[in-house]
């Protein structure tokens, strides 16, 4: 229509024109659709899975390693609620009147020890190499949702604040997952290796039965959760790395465990490949999970937009233009439990209570607990 | 008149705990004739933070704030039911209503004593009628177990029909005015020292300095800016992944944050405190129970969806909650608690120049301490938390101001308040790092907190129903250990080097593996 032309010519192209106009208006509109659908659905899609990966259920996960035996007691042994009455230790029927069910306070000792742990761990691990953070426990649902984790839906672990977009974090692997949202990274950062302590928020819902006693399982608990951003030819190598980490902290406080390789119908959406380590409990009778640590490749940093553009491959290119800068790719991202502290404080009472129900503090701990050795009864 | 007036005739949702006055229904019922009323049509509008409709509407429909008001209910004719009671001691209020109208005024609060001294009255007055009646209808009822002719035993039960409706409808009355008249007795606040100055924030009193400012020598960075040559925090990614006022800590911050913290229990627990950490999540009720108000304007609390529970602003809520509805021994006072947890403040209505950086943030860690003790220890254990704190502001090296708050300053359950002030030159001005209360018996007649005295004479011979002595309610103080950003803040702005480094204090190098010097890194 940018030419000379006839007057009825000009109206046919006009008229053209507008048909195509309202057929791109409406075809555009569905484009946006259907774009959006293919979204919400494709989401669903879970991330692929390792080779090596049991395939089945939980019983057809596989044990990786085993470090320890149970210890063979000699007298009875008492599970860790009656040895924190004994010690007062912890208080959860007060917990129950201010905040409802599987609310506590820890006392005594066990902030000593709640301290001790997160202590201890974020030094080692920070040892390694690994950056120390605390974050926010309140994340936007949508950082929530890109994690992996379903705020809103049946049964969701998440908390959401009234009024606000807002959630609790189940997991500092959220908010550290948040960090480097919608960034490139330069090929040199990498890896980022972070070790955080956070509270962690979780409502447990239709999580019942005998395995909730306690401090087994409750709504809130403190946690040191490492998180590597990496190459993605390097995730395998810090999986790896991480549950060395975790099984060294582990056997340095002396817990016999198992590390299992979850079988597909077990890992979460986001795991290319999870690793799960359970102690033993002696007072629950059972191993009890401890930690996890998973490698998500770029399941997170696709919805997170954690990007980084690889480093130039060859010397200096006589000629720099437009095209010659390498296109970005998607990092991936782990994320591995160092210490759950209820978990942690069952196992180490129950593992190290003595016979006249006092509870052995395990050596590396010692020196964060102001050199006490032992938790004894009170005198009532 | 009656609910359509009040609320200017518009359908308004009312949220949960707007109180609609009993004043209408009573016009509206039939009134025993035995029962004189006076007017309630001059319905003081009182704006109690736990019934102020409109303003709670209004906050609904301004975006800014994080949290909304709650889900709303349908106007029905009642009067809101309160949760729970406070043992208010209503007598002594109408005893010494003066000294109380006094001190409302110098707190500028907005509580409305003369209704309450007329809902008092009225629920008196009901209640010796429903015991009146009551003993009626006892004896109608005895009367009719004799021999009666058909005639008497008929009018007997008419009559007997006629006071159990009445008496029905009396107490029904009564129920709401109990239930109203505790509403409005809530919101008197505690009373004042006799020592604290009266006035606005203005004319709080020194009562104690330490220490001087620094004189550096060279031009002075605020904690940002150290934070961000040193790499201590991160602001920008948690306005992305929270909002703002949320940060993370990195590197030496964490290690400072755990070594405060660490250090803080230790000496602290050297004084003979047991302690705790504590739920983050707790009912709303205990909430209001400490004095604070969860759904009230510009709410400094986030509440829960879907649930009646709150985020903590402070580890004296759960704290108090401990012994929430308990009968103590007067042999296991004082209890005296040291327990860390994160806070979450909403931080609704604070604004302007003092909110940069960790001045104010939504969430921080926080060391409280918490006492139970006899009345008559309290004004002591408020003096022995004060001092704790100094010796550890002492020990950190700060310079600080404690004040003796003014009485239009003190929250409504403080008796009497010392806050610490200390100086952060980065900002140029002193800023609160704590804040030091004495409860009297205000939270513990909310919590239910009593203790039974232990007998006062050698053991008497006759131990009978009437020899254990009557409980009588503890006195609750709090006061902060350690508000940890706060702490960062003076930390950073006061050991700064010219170098751009910072050094760590004595007394946490312990806590941090023994680093003395916070350095830059090589980027």
């Amino acid at each position: 229509m940018k030419g000379k032309l006839e007057i009825s010519e000009r109206q046919k192209l006009i008229e053209e024109g507008k048909n195509l106009k309202e057929g791109l208006a409406t075809l555009e509109e569905d484009l946006v659709k259907l774009t959006d659908e293919l979204q919400l659905e494709a989401q669903c899609i879970p991330n692929m899975t390792h080779p090596n990966v049991p395939i089945g259920g939980e019983d057809s996960s596989t044990v990786r390693k085993m470090a320890g035996t149970p210890r063979d007691f000699g007298f009875p042994v008492k599970d860790h609620l009656q040895l924190g009455k004994e010690l007062d230790l912890f208080d959860f029927d007060a917990a129950a009147e201010v905040s409802g069910s599987k609310f506590y306070y820890l006392k005594n000792e066990a902030v000593l020890l709640e301290m001790a742990l997160v202590n201890w761990t974020l030094s080692e691990v920070m040892k390694k190499g690994f950056t120390p953070l605390t974050t926010p426990e309140l994340v936007r649902s949508s950082v929530v949702e890109k994690c992996g984790f379903q705020p809103r839906g049946d049964n969701t672990q998440v908390y959401s604040i009234e009024g606000s977009d807002q959630c609790l974090i189940g997991t500092a692997e959220i908010p550290v997952g948040g960090i480097h949202m919608d960034a490139i990274l330069a090929e040199t950062q990498l890896p980022l290796k972070y070790v955080a302590f956070s509270h962690c928020f979780r409502t447990e819902a239709g999580a019942a039965g005998a395995a909730t006693r306690g401090l087994y399982r409750v709504h809130q608990f403190s946690k040191v959760e490492m998180f590597v951003l990496c190459r993605p030819e390097e995730s395998e190598s810090y999986h790896e790395e991480l549950i060395k980490i975790e099984e060294d902290l582990f056997s340095a406080l002396g817990l016999h465990y198992k590390t299992f390789d979850m079988a597909s119908g077990d890992l979460g959406a986001p795991a290319y490949r999870k690793f799960d380590v359970e102690a033993w409990m002696p007072g629950l009778g059972r191993y009890g999970e401890i930690s996890s640590a998973s490698n998500c490749l770029d399941y997170q940093s696709r919805r997170l937009g954690i990007r980084y553009r690889p480093s130039e491959p060859t010397p200096a290119p006589l000629k720099k233009g437009k095209g010659s800068v390498a296109p970005t790719k998607f990092v991936h991202t782990l994320n591995a439990t160092a210490c759950a502290v209820p978990r942690m404080i069952v196992c180490l009472l129950e593992n190290y209570q003595q016979e006249d129900g006092s509870v052995i503090i395990p050596g590396p701990l010692r020196a964060f607990m102001g050199g006490l050795e032992l938790i004894t009864p009170k005198s009532t | 008149m009656g609910l359509q007036c009040y609320f200017g005739g518009t359908t308004i949702q009312t949220l949960k705990l707007a109180a609609i006055p009993a004043s209408s229904r009573f016009i509206l019922n039939p009134i025993p004739k035995t029962l004189v009323l006076n007017s309630f049509s001059r319905h003081n509008y009182v704006y109690c933070p736990l019934r102020n409709p409109f303003k709670l509407l209004l906050r609904a429909l301004s975006a800014t704030a994080v949290q909304t008001a709650p889900a709303t209910e349908s106007l029905d004719n009642k009067v809101v039911k309160p949760q729970w009671k406070a043992a208010i001691d209503f007598k002594w209020i109408r005893d010494n209503k003066d000294a109380v109208a006094l001190n409302i005024k110098n707190r500028n609060s907005n509580a409305n004593l003369e209704l309450v001294l007329e809902l008092y009255e009225k629920m008196l007055a009901v209640q010796k009628e429903v015991e009146r009646l009551r003993g009626e209808r006892n004896a109608v009822a005895n009367k009719m177990k004799g021999k009666l002719e058909i005639s008497e035993r008929q009018k007997l039960i008419e009559e007997g029909k006629n006071l159990k409706e009445g008496l029905a409808t009396l107490e029904e009355d009564l129920v709401k005015l109990t239930d109203e008249l505790q509403l409005e007795a809530q919101c008197i606040p505690n009373m004042t020292h006799p020592n604290v100055p009266i006035g606005g924030e203005d004319s709080s009193t020194v009562r104690k300095m330490a220490g001087t400012p620094r004189d550096f020598g060279f031009p002075v960075k605020d904690h940002l800016q150290l934070g961000k040559e040193l790499d201590l925090f991160d602001f920008d990614a948690a306005a992305e992944v929270s909002g703002s006022k949320f940060y993370y800590l990195k590197n030496e911050a964490v290690l400072l944050e755990m070594a405060l913290v660490n250090w803080t229990l230790s000496e602290v627990m050297k004084k003979g405190f047991t302690p705790l950490t504590t739920p983050e999540l707790v009912r709303s009720s205990v909430v209001e129970k400490c004095g604070f108000q969860p759904r009230g304007d510009n709410t400094q609390v986030y509440s829960i969806e879907g649930s009646d529970q709150c985020l903590i602003g402070t580890a004296e809520i759960p704290v108090g909650g401990i012994h929430m509805d308990a009968i103590l021994a007067e042999t296991q006072l004082p209890l005296k608690y040291v327990a860390f947890s994160h806070c979450f403040r909403t931080e609704a209505g604070a604004a302007g120049a003092a909110t940069r950086g960790l001045y104010r943030v939504h969430q921080f860690s926080k060391v409280e301490m918490f006492v139970l003790c006899r009345p008559e220890e309290s004004e002591s254990y408020h003096e022995e938390l004060i001092k704790i704190e100094e010796d550890l502001f002492s020990a950190l090296g700060l310079h600080y101001k404690t004040f003796d708050m003014a009485s239009g300053d003190l929250g409504a359950p403080a008796y009497r308040k010392f806050d610490v002030e200390a100086w952060m030159p980065g900002l140029g001005r002193y800023g609160e790092i704590s804040s030091a209360s004495n409860c009297l018996d205000y939270q513990s007649r909310r919590l239910g907190i009593r203790y039974r005295p232990s007998e006062p004479t050698p053991a008497p011979l006759k131990k009978g129903k009437g020899s254990v002595a009557p409980t009588k309610f503890v006195h609750t103080l709090n006061a902060t250990a350690c508000a940890v950003p706060r702490m960062i803040v003076c930390l950073l702005e006061n050991y700064q080097q010219e170098d751009g480094s910072v050094i760590i204090p004595g007394p946490l190098r312990a806590f941090m593996g023994g680093l003395e010097l916070i350095t830059p890194k090589s980027t």
